[in-house]
């Protein structure tokens, strides 16, 4: 009897025990803080209102972050104003109506969309700002620092422009939209090279206006001007392949650089391997969209924080691309992202 | 018989006619000489052929708005059609179509949207402003959508391709050459065939023209056909100059220069008169003033104002040359 007591308190024991290590594990393997962070990201409503969805960066943003909103639960609506900025204020006034719990937006210039900015944080939505800011600081800005992005151009053409054998200490500036956030600051960091470099002459800073058409009648005119050119920046690489087009016809390609820079798509590579392009400082894109998915994780992960309490800046990685290394992830496809 | 276009027309109307293409001719020359002077370089054969080729787009296109114009009609889908049209031929190329046969099925398509306008307007009577206007974009639209970018490069390494952009005859570009061949078709076209004087005709009466036994409608569908035939020209050549298409151009001023250089040369939008030799001084002008404004570093915004304005002279200037009458009241305007 006394063995059958203890062959049943082992036994009950054995089972209590298997069943707490069941317990035990299954509390294990429960990775910390995942549910909530699933929890907080599921249902939740993300509207992007771009500049154009035309361009390669906008694009690649979009690929990361669907991928992003499809794995853990929550909405992204893409409202395309194709370039036109009544379509965008329209597009961000129907966003802010809705209430979404964020609203990622890339802005055109620095004040068209300054007080619908505000206007959504006062009604509690986050607002994520991606690649080109407004005058108005929001919860958080991913993307490039321009100012950098303008010491970085020009600082490449006074390396080329101020030595012993340059040809000439001419430059030109091939702006895009002059009321854009990246023409505003990149200006600021392109006249702090030319102030420490005070042989460099400026000899142009038309606004191609994100146009190659009108980059290579700038660049044809100019160099009528100006034979001895020695160096052209500018601000988007699909539009300064037409630059590049115009020095090509008047075989100057080893006389005069064209650095610009861009989101890093093959194109552009393309671009540098054909030689219409010689630098490219690359902002990387689909790196800038996976910082920004993790901001749009974080901004939905708390709720409880007031929109506009916080104001984080994320500036991504600029990698300087010519014909040594535009090769592999410095150009990326859009299919190799999906 | 001699037409309005040859500046030969009924007495009362010659020197009027003639002092609004002479005074365009003058404030070329004193801009020309005035950028000479102040200028650097800008007399040099260099800056020369580089204005011409600046302005072989512009004019290629403004042949074709003209040639509607003098229809009385206006085409606001050129732009349109041509980014949409270069950019079709370089979408097909991609699935490994030959891109000389992608170009002929470019073609076919900008004629098609040609032959849909024409009909919209001769037949459906839309008024071309706003036929033109909702063709523009829709074509423009549905381009959107089905090439996903705005810009698409064309295949590397075809032949014909980079002369057009970069090969020279007698020293002079290939943009200015095929733009020279196009006003020069065009000029013998309006000016020595029944079919352009019936052109002349109809803009300067539809009503008249139908009621005396013209075939209006059929002429008005060939004029669109034409025109979105040279806008896919002009769009070649800036695929070969540029080695790509940029579809954003749509949203440009573009559409507006072109207006601008037609009315600018004195083709009133009344319809009925000037010819390509206006539309060549209006180019000239344009491209003197582009190329000076250029050198000078004003600004894109700054470029576009004072060309608008000069638009708005060249319409003023238009109204009082050649004034609505009774009889252009009532056979309607664009």
């Amino acid at each position: 009897m006394k063995l059958l007591k203890n062959c049943l308190f082992a036994g009950l024991t054995a089972l209590a025990l298997l069943g707490a290590a069941k317990v035990t594990t299954a509390q294990e393997t429960d990775q910390v803080g995942r549910a909530p962070y699933l929890e907080s990201l599921k249902g939740k409503k993300v509207i992007f209102v771009p500049i154009s969805q035309g361009m390669d960066l906008n694009q690649s943003w979009v690929v990361v972050w669907q991928r992003h909103a499809a794995r853990y639960g929550f909405s992204l609506e893409v409202r395309d104003p194709n370039g036109d900025t009544n379509a965008g204020i329209r597009a961000m006034q129907g966003a802010i109506a809705e209430k979404p719990d964020l609203i990622i937006v890339q802005n055109p210039d620095v004040q068209t969309y300054a007080r619908l900015l505000k206007q959504a944080q006062s009604a509690g939505i986050k607002v994520l700002q991606v690649n080109m800011q407004s005058a108005t600081q929001t919860d958080s800005y991913v993307g490039n620092d321009w100012i950098e992005m303008g010491r970085l151009e020009m600082g490449e053409l006074a390396k080329h422009c101020t030595g012993p054998n340059a040809v000439s200490h001419k430059v030109v500036w091939l702006a895009g939209v002059q009321t854009g956030a990246a023409n505003i600051y990149m200006r600021t960091g392109i006249d702090e090279v030319l102030k420490a470099n005070p042989e460099l002459q400026l000899v142009s800073d038309q606004p191609a206006d994100y146009m190659s058409e009108k980059a290579r009648q700038i660049t044809e005119t100019v160099l009528q001007q100006h034979p001895d050119l020695c160096g052209i920046m500018g601000i988007w690489d699909n539009a300064e392949v037409g630059a590049g087009a115009a020095v090509a016809a008047a075989g100057k390609q080893d006389q005069v650089t064209i650095v610009t820079n861009g989101a890093g798509s093959a194109t552009g590579c393309e671009s540098i391997k054909n030689g219409l392009l010689d630098v490219i400082f690359n902002f990387n894109a689909p790196i800038q969209a996976e910082i920004a998915a993790q901001q749009i994780s974080e901004l939905l992960q708390h709720p409880e924080r007031q929109a506009g309490s916080e104001k984080t800046i994320f500036f991504g990685p600029i990698t300087r691309v010519d014909k040594t290394n535009a090769v592999g992830r410095n150009c990326w496809k859009l299919d190799d992202l999906k | 018989m001699e037409l309005a276009g040859s500046g030969k027309s009924d007495g009362g109307r010659i020197g009027l006619k003639l002092s609004q293409e002479l005074v365009v001719v003058a404030i070329s020359v004193i801009l020309f000489v005035v950028f000479s002077a102040t200028l650097n370089n800008f007399l040099s054969r260099g800056n020369i052929i580089a204005i011409l080729k600046n302005v072989s787009i512009l004019g290629t296109l403004a042949v074709g708005m003209g040639f509607i114009v003098v229809g009385r009609g206006i085409d606001l889908t050129m732009v349109a059609v041509m980014v949409v049209g270069v950019a079709f031929s370089i979408w097909i190329s991609t699935w490994g179509v030959d891109f000389t046969l992608a170009v002929i099925c470019g073609a076919i398509l900008a004629a098609s949207i040609g032959l849909f306008t024409g009909i919209m307007v001769a037949v459906a009577e839309i008024p071309p402003i706003f036929a033109t206007l909702a063709i523009a974009s829709s074509v423009y639209g549905s381009g959107r959508i089905v090439f996903a970018s705005d810009v698409l490069y064309a295949p590397p390494n075809i032949a014909w391709l980079k002369f057009v952009g970069s090969g020279t005859i007698l020293g002079i570009p290939m943009s200015v050459v095929i733009f020279a061949a196009v006003a020069a078709l065009m000029g013998f076209f309006l000016r020595k065939t029944r079919f352009g004087r019936l052109v002349y005709a109809t803009g300067d009466n539809p009503n008249a023209a139908r009621t005396t036994g013209l075939p209006t409608r059929p002429i008005i569908v060939t004029q669109y056909v034409i025109s979105a035939l040279i806008a896919f020209t002009a769009g070649i050549i800036m695929t070969g100059l540029v080695t790509g298409i940029d579809t954003r151009l749509y949203n440009s001023s573009l559409i507006y220069d072109v207006l601008l250089v037609v009315v600018l040369g004195g083709i009133g939008l009344s319809g009925g008169q000037g010819g390509v030799r206006n539309i060549i001084v209006g180019t000239i002008l344009v491209g003197i003033l582009t190329n000076g404004m250029t050198i000078l570093n004003f600004s894109y915004t700054s470029q576009n104002l004072i060309k608008s304005v000069i638009l708005l002279c060249a319409l003023a200037i238009d109204a009082i040359i050649n004034p609505r009458d009774e009889q252009t009241s009532q056979s309607g305007d664009i």
